[in-house]
């Protein structure tokens, strides 16, 4: 049989009846894709004996994670090895002297969050799915999350990979060492290049201090413009909080008709604030952006308990899962526009919307200008399905008009791949199609992704 | 099948938020141990693109505690309990039913063999049963290997005399029914003399229905959707028109199984002339802390104990029956209150999981006494006796025997007693 040696080599680790091969079928996109067969390694050398096995056969191989993804970049849509990377899971090495954590690919963010807290550490990348979703995932993806706006994405925390190329051979690229810049950044390319290059089996991650304190806010705006005009006052202020998230009233309505929060449902746009830093300074910021807020008519609430501070990103986080009690089909969309744009862009959906009689959705990390844009139609209406997708085509027309990019966080994958070149360029495609044949000359990483 | 129904696994967006809090995917780690897992395969079925044919249907379907959690987290409520339920159901169609579970349904749809089975079992304890009883878990071990269970498992003996034997209907024109449940009425009755002794305290009468059969969760969690109907067609057809303001369900499970699976069983069926008086009965049925809590002034005769409590939120009295804090208000008028971390985390037990996957559900249970230990409590407190059943158990292996167990209702008793 075709997969024997994978069989022998891993035993029960080896999963080929159809209960199975359709429990790793799918991922957050909902599509599904059958694997020809699973395998679950414990070991970096047992992937590398997969990737040579697969690579001699010419296989395709999807690594995957905790399919948490948007952009269906853990489908196996041409069939081959589904690679989960569940079982390397093991948090290898927590350097308190160089504050760099060592982990597998399988640790769930959230996991290596609870780990760090006893050492006063945290790693900043926190994706809205950080309680379900894997390092390795979010390294593959190249993730974002709330935080962002202060601290930036995965790739400014990842410091050194393990990866294990298409033909089996292991490669180190980066290290601990904060300054190295011998040969190509590689880690930096293999950072999110969505499973297309290699398979990572090992990530060196930089930590940073716990904030001494933190605390959340709320403000309610009735124009959704003075929302996006208190986003740029506070970042012209110099104040850079460490989430900056907005909700609009579609969305408040949606969540808070599943989670009954107790959302303000009249509101047009609600800004979600966190600040970090000493006592002294938090209260400081929080004062300056309460005035900001104030002063663009917004009504303020701030959190003064866990319970209340966990309830306002609860329904923040639950959003995107809430959207399916509107339409049972979404385009899930993440553009990204320069900060000082976003009034513009929301306002641009809003027309769209109009122009096509689509609803859409709109929250996101304000703060960093990622706005989750999300089309929601009826399956079962197939002219309301292509109205969506003409408006979703016009979206990123208007965002890459406003010198803005296609995907915040989530990737190409699939769900993107038809626009990616209206963004680059013709030319960086062919580049890419170079560099994925020199990494992976037999196409078997991950194929039919971003155009490879 | 009823379009209610279809709500359950159609709601699912495949986001992995469940793989956060299923406390079974967090000792095994892989998808087919974890609600969307179940919910994929489950829509698959129903489109006619899988059947549950393989062996290890079995293991992934069963290996699911129905505790509910992922239910409580879900953002958009899919209904994981009935879509693993349902999957059980063509499970058991291709495959059967293990002989243990095919006994039980025998022995629960027939309230006379079961008191039977009870008194036989009662008379065998003595040869059945080691000597050496743990007095401060009133169990003992089994001195012979049986069937299913393993021959070092802690077991309650069954009590000398049962609920229904002991207790009649009591008072003027009672307003309440009492549903004790099958553990309480054949093993821990003391939890149910504690009830019946807080009511005369409070001079409320009450209506023992002897003629109640099993409330049918042990079955119908099994995938038996047969003999579970008959057995809630006959509880609701004694329960439904009796003159009563509430049902009270000694059981978190049963309760939860009455109020809130009967009615989708029924639309399993569509039957929904039962579904609706299924709905209707769902009303009365209250938890007997609840009930204690809303309807008497309790609260103003507690007197401290003196004892230090912790407590465990049972699965089906937190998220199904949405009791949470009335037990907790009542306990710290009765003794000092320690809050436990993870709190509302299954104890493991589940039911026939606990039989079938021992390993396992002691594994969950220990991560539970390390939260227990942590409080410094020299007493757990909690509302079902599954739990109080497993978690003594797990506190005994642990080497614990000095943190005792209690159900909330025997603490209250106690307290009255005090005063």
């Amino acid at each position: 049989m075709k997969f024997d040696y994978l069989k022998d080599l891993l035993k029960e680790r080896f999963l080929d009846e159809k209960i199975d091969r359709l429990q790793y079928a799918y991922d957050a996109t909902q599509k599904i894709y059958l694997p020809d067969c699973v395998v679950l390694p414990k070991t970096t050398q047992e992937v590398s004996r997969i990737l040579s096995f697969a690579n001699q056969n010419k296989v395709p191989v999807v690594a995957k994670g905790c399919a948490s993804g948007f952009s269906g970049g853990a489908l196996n849509v041409a069939g081959g090895i589904a690679l989960s990377m569940e079982l390397m899971n093991n948090i290898l090495e927590i350097d308190l002297d160089n504050l760099i954590a060592t982990v597998e690919p399988g640790v769930v963010n959230y996991d290596l969050q609870l780990a760090l807290k006893p050492h006063g550490l945290f790693f900043p990348p926190d994706p809205s799915s950080w309680k379900f979703s894997s390092i390795g995932g979010n390294i593959a993806e190249n993730a974002g999350g709330p935080k962002a706006v202060k601290y930036g994405v995965t790739k400014d925390w990842v410091l050194g990979l393990e990866v294990v190329l298409a033909d089996g051979s292991i490669i180190n690229v980066g290290s601990k060492n904060v300054k190295d810049v011998a040969g190509y950044n590689l880690a930096q390319l293999f950072i999110g290049s969505e499973g297309t290059l290699c398979v990572i089996t090992k990530a060196l991650l930089k930590l940073h201090p716990l904030a001494q304190a933190s605390q959340t806010m709320q403000a309610t705006f009735n124009d959704m413009e003075l929302a996006a005009k208190t986003v740029s006052d506070i970042i012209k202020n110099k104040i850079i909080p460490s989430s900056l998230e907005f909700v609009d009233h579609q969305a408040i309505l949606t969540v808070e008709n599943s989670m009954k929060a107790g959302l303000p449902t009249d509101a047009d746009a609600i800004l979600i604030i966190e600040v970090e830093g000493s006592v002294f300074q938090i209260k400081e910021d929080l004062e300056k952006i309460e005035q900001i807020c104030i002063k663009n008519g917004a009504r303020v609430k701030i959190a003064h308990s866990i319970e209340e501070e966990e309830s306002i990103w609860l329904a923040r986080r639950s959003i995107s899962p809430t959207l399916k009690r509107i339409a049972d089909g979404k385009l899930n969309e993440d553009i990204v526009v320069p900060r000082s744009k976003i009034a513009e862009m929301i306002k641009k959906t809003q027309e769209i919307a109009k122009k096509y009689s689509v609803m859409i959705v709109n929250f996101g990390h304000a703060g960093d200008g990622n706005i989750h844009t999300n089309i929601m139609y009826n399956t079962k209406d197939k002219d309301e399905e292509e109205m969506a997708f003409k408006a979703m085509d016009e979206v990123f027309n208007e965002c890459l008009k406003l010198g803005g990019s296609i995907s915040g966080e989530h990737g190409i994958g699939i769900t993107k791949q038809d626009y990616l070149e209206r963004q680059v360029g013709k030319r960086t495609v062919e580049l890419y199609k170079q560099i994925k044949l020199t990494f992976d000359p037999n196409n078997i990483l991950n194929p039919h992704k971003m155009k490879l | 099948m009823d379009e209610r129904l279809k709500k359950e696994w159609e709601s699912c967006v495949k986001c992995g938020l469940c793989r956060s809090v299923c406390p079974v995917f967090r000792e095994l780690r892989q998808e087919p141990f974890v609600a969307r897992g179940h919910i994929s395969l489950l829509s698959d079925f129903i489109k006619g693109n899988f059947d549950f044919d393989s062996e290890k249907s079995k293991d992934y379907l069963y290996k699911c505690l129905l505790c509910t959690t992922c239910v409580e987290a879900c953002p958009n409520d899919s209904g994981t309990d009935i879509i693993v339920e349902l999957a059980r159901r063509r499970i058991v169609e291709l495959h059967g039913l293990a002989l243990y579970k095919k006994v039980m349904a025998k022995i629960l749809l027939n309230r006379n063999l079961m008191d039977l089975s009870a008194l036989s079992a009662n008379v065998l304890s003595l040869f059945l049963f080691n000597k050496n009883v743990n007095t401060s878990r009133q169990s003992a071990s089994l001195r012979i290997k049986l069937p299913f269970f393993d021959k070092d498992r802690l077991i309650p003996p069954l009590a000398p005399k049962t609920f229904y034997n002991k207790y009649k209907s009591y008072g003027e024109n009672p307003r309440i029914s009492i549903f004790p449940g099958c553990l309480i009425n054949y093993t821990y009755v003391k939890i149910g003399d504690a009830f019946i002794n807080i009511l005369h305290k409070l001079n409320i009468g009450y209506i023992v229905e002897k003629k109640a059969s099993c409330c049918g969760a042990p079955i119908y969690f099994s995938g038996n959707f047969d003999d579970a109907r008959i057995l809630a067609k006959r509880n609701i057809d004694l329960f439904y028109d009796q003159s009563i303001d509430y049902l009270v369900v000694l059981e978190p499970t049963c309760a939860s199984m009455m109020k809130f699976d009967y009615s989708k069983l029924f639309m399993y069926f569509d039957d929904e002339e039962y579904v609706q008086k299924a709905l209707k009965l769902a009303e009365k049925i209250i938890d007997p802390v609840k009930y204690l809590y809303d309807n008497t002034n309790i609260e103003e005769k507690l007197k401290d104990t003196g004892l230090t409590v912790t407590y465990h939120d049972p699965c089906h009295l937190k998220r199904t029956q949405k009791v949470k804090n009335e037990p907790r208000d009542l306990i710290k008028r009765a003794a000092h209150f320690t809050e436990m971390k993870e709190a509302d985390r299954c104890c493991g037990n589940g039911g026939t999981f606990s039989i079938d996957y021992r390993d396992l559900s002691l594994k969950i249970a220990s991560r539970k006494i390390d939260n227990i230990l942590n409080t410094k409590a020299q007493v757990l407190v909690t509302g079902c006796s599954a739990c109080i059943m497993q978690l003594s158990e797990a506190l005994h292996i642990a080497g614990h025997d000095e943190v005792k167990t209690l159900h909330t209702l025997e603490l209250i008793n106690q307290s009255l007693k005090g005063g």
